[in-house]
């Protein structure tokens, strides 16, 4: 369930420069009554904290109940839950391999779509073509991304026979421990890089040209102009899609795991968000699940606020 | 000019990355399996389309993308009737209160849904409604909400307070002012956030999955597109040919508002 959240968590900015200012109005005036109190706004708020809000309190409740099960009733549990997954070497096999997922794909993601979206604002040839081909992994589905990528990394797939006719030998990618969550992150980097490039362009665009101009004049090349100009003006920008990026990867890696792996060979491939769904809908260890499941929440505000320290603006 | 060589070459390469997929699944859409394994890379000797038939019968997947259909637009109405008038408020509110509502909105961005999945069942269970697409109806409009609100309030708070003031001295009320003066001038604004909501609700999978779960005559076309997988066995042909059904209405769609949409992704991301 991901819609583009951006830079709204940083600043919630009105795009008109400054809200108009007060001015006095007649007493009973409707319109003077809205300034104060937003009543229409009611509505959309009680259904977002029903159906948003009041999950994510409950998962705080859940993670201290023990519930072995829907059919048996809860009972208190206490810490017993955390010292359950904290105890338990798959969580720590999870937690590895969603760091592993991380700490390679993020930065590599975050610099390629960088260097895409410098490509593709210097208007060569092509980039009308190119901001439209860009976009169009974030328009397929998680399920269909994830039966293309079955086709392609099967053992009869496209990649093993290419492999043949060069001469080398294929392999069962997603069902080899060792290429298994590779492949989960090649899948991460195929369809982020596109949307972080556009994302990134977006905001390259309005780098003043004068700035690139006289940077050119005193001999700037494409690497100085990339990395000295380009990115210092766009870092905190950068921030913001990385961060995006940050939590897609984090929370729904979950869809690609079940789709493709079920978290196998072994618990090669099991990641926090998919032990969360493993442990709540196949193994009812409901108590255990939303333990994760806070524990993936807290990592979550961690790693923003730690990508936001990297990656303020500088200027 | 001089055009940086080397992120060309990765730009080109994985404009290659992202066409090669879509060719490979199209082309094999229209083989059986043995001339996929032999010639992966050929174009089908005959053009058969019997693969779209079989996976369209074997996942039912006409009354999946019904589904789709119908869950996505009720949840777009619903969305809409919620954030417009809650945005139409915050633009117009200057007191506290309405600075704390919208925080609160924002503050929605910061929330990981995904992990409070099992919560959502529970509620789901709990109101009657597990195993319906009415749950995921009213769903939905709940995760769009922050986005909706905040790309709302923004558009609304650039229109003249003079406007408003105009229509109420002519005795126009709040909900008129709402439809007459409003709703006209935010169109690009309720376009994007539509843009943005219908990309997210038709591709949503793990809460359609949970919550409506196998029902062929309930479940979305995310939901029905994997079963393929079971019922086919490894039939690529027909595997194939179902996904690229699925992918269909979405590339319309993204063909005929390319523009407004690469817009609509852009400013949804994209305020700071």
């Amino acid at each position: 369930m991901s819609v583009p959240v951006g830079s709204q968590v940083e600043n919630p900015r009105p795009a008109s420069p400054s809200p108009v200012p007060q001015r006095p109005a007649p007493r009973n005036d409707p319109a003077a009554w809205r300034q104060k109190f937003p009543g229409l706004a009611l509505p959309g708020l009680v259904w977002y904290a029903i159906f948003t809000v009041g999950p994510v309190v409950a998962m705080f409740v859940i993670a201290f109940l023990r519930w072995p099960g829907m059919l048996v009733d809860p009972g208190f549990a206490g810490f017993g839950n955390f010292r359950d997954v904290f105890a338990d070497p798959v969580f720590w096999d999870a937690l590895r391999n969603s760091a592993v997922q991380i700490a390679v794909g993020l930065p590599v993601m975050i610099v390629l779509a960088f260097l895409l979206a410098f490509y593709v604002v210097r208007k060569p040839r092509g980039h009308q073509v190119l901001r439209f081909m860009l976009f169009v992994p974030a328009l397929i589905s998680a399920p269909a991304t994830a039966l293309m990528f079955y086709s392609l990394l099967n053992p009869d797939g496209l990649v093993n026979g290419v492999l043949e006719t060069l001469g080398m030998s294929g392999r069962a990618w997603l069902a080899d421990e060792a290429t298994a969550l590779p492949s989960l992150i090649v899948i991460d980097l195929w369809a982020g890089i596109g949307y972080s490039a556009v994302l990134l362009a977006s905001r390259l665009d309005s780098v003043d040209e004068e700035v690139v101009q006289a940077a050119m004049i005193d001999g700037a090349g494409n690497g100085r102009l990339a990395w000295g100009i380009y990115w210092p003006i766009a870092r905190d920008f950068i921030g913001v899609v990385a961060m995006l990026q940050f939590l897609s990867i984090l929370f729904s890696s979950a869809q690609n795991v079940l789709l493709l792996t079920k978290g196998g060979p072994g618990t090669s491939t099991t990641t926090l968000s998919y032990l969360i769904y493993q442990k709540a809908f196949v193994d009812a260890d409901l108590g255990y699940s939303q333990a994760v499941g806070i524990v993936l929440f807290v990592l979550g505000l961690a790693g923003m606020f730690a990508i936001r320290r990297l990656l303020r603006p500088t200027h | 000019m001089r055009f940086p060589r080397i992120s060309g070459i990765l730009a080109w390469g994985y404009a290659l990355l992202l066409v090669i997929p879509f060719y490979y699944l199209v082309i094999s859409s229209f083989k059986q399996n043995d001339d996929i394994f032999t010639h992966p890379l050929n174009l089908p000797s005959t053009w058969d389309p019997g693969n779209y038939g079989e996976a369209i019968g074997s996942a039912d997947l006409v009354p999946a993308v019904a589904n789709s259909v119908i869950v996505t637009g009720l949840a777009l109405l619903l969305t809409l009737l919620l954030a417009v008038p809650a945005a139409f408020a915050l633009s117009r509110s200057t007191g506290r209160a309405g600075r704390v509502v919208e925080a609160t909105f924002s503050l929605g961005f910061l929330i990981p849904t995904f992990a409070a999945l099992f919560p959502t069942f529970l509620l789901a269970a709990f109101t009657g409604l597990f195993h319906t697409r009415t749950f995921l109806v009213f769903l939905l409009p709940a995760t769009a909400m922050p986005l909706a609100v905040v790309i709302l309030t923004q558009f609304m708070r650039t229109i003249p307070r003079e406007l408003e003031e105009a229509a109420s001295m002519d005795g126009a009320s709040t909900l008129t002012i709402l439809r007459h003066v409003h709703l006209p001038i935010c169109v690009p604004g309720i376009a994007t956030v539509v843009l943005l909501c219908f990309l997210s609700f038709w591709n949503e999978y793990l809460y359609s999955l949970i919550i409506i779960g196998p029902d062929p005559a309930q479940r979305t076309i995310q939901v029905a597109l994997p079963t393929l997988q079971l019922t086919t066995g490894t039939d690529y042909g027909v595997l194939m040919a179902g996904t690229v059904f699925t992918l269909i209405p979405v590339f319309a769609v993204y063909a005929l508002t390319q523009r407004q949409m690469q817009r609509a992704l852009v400013s949804g991301a994209v305020k700071g």
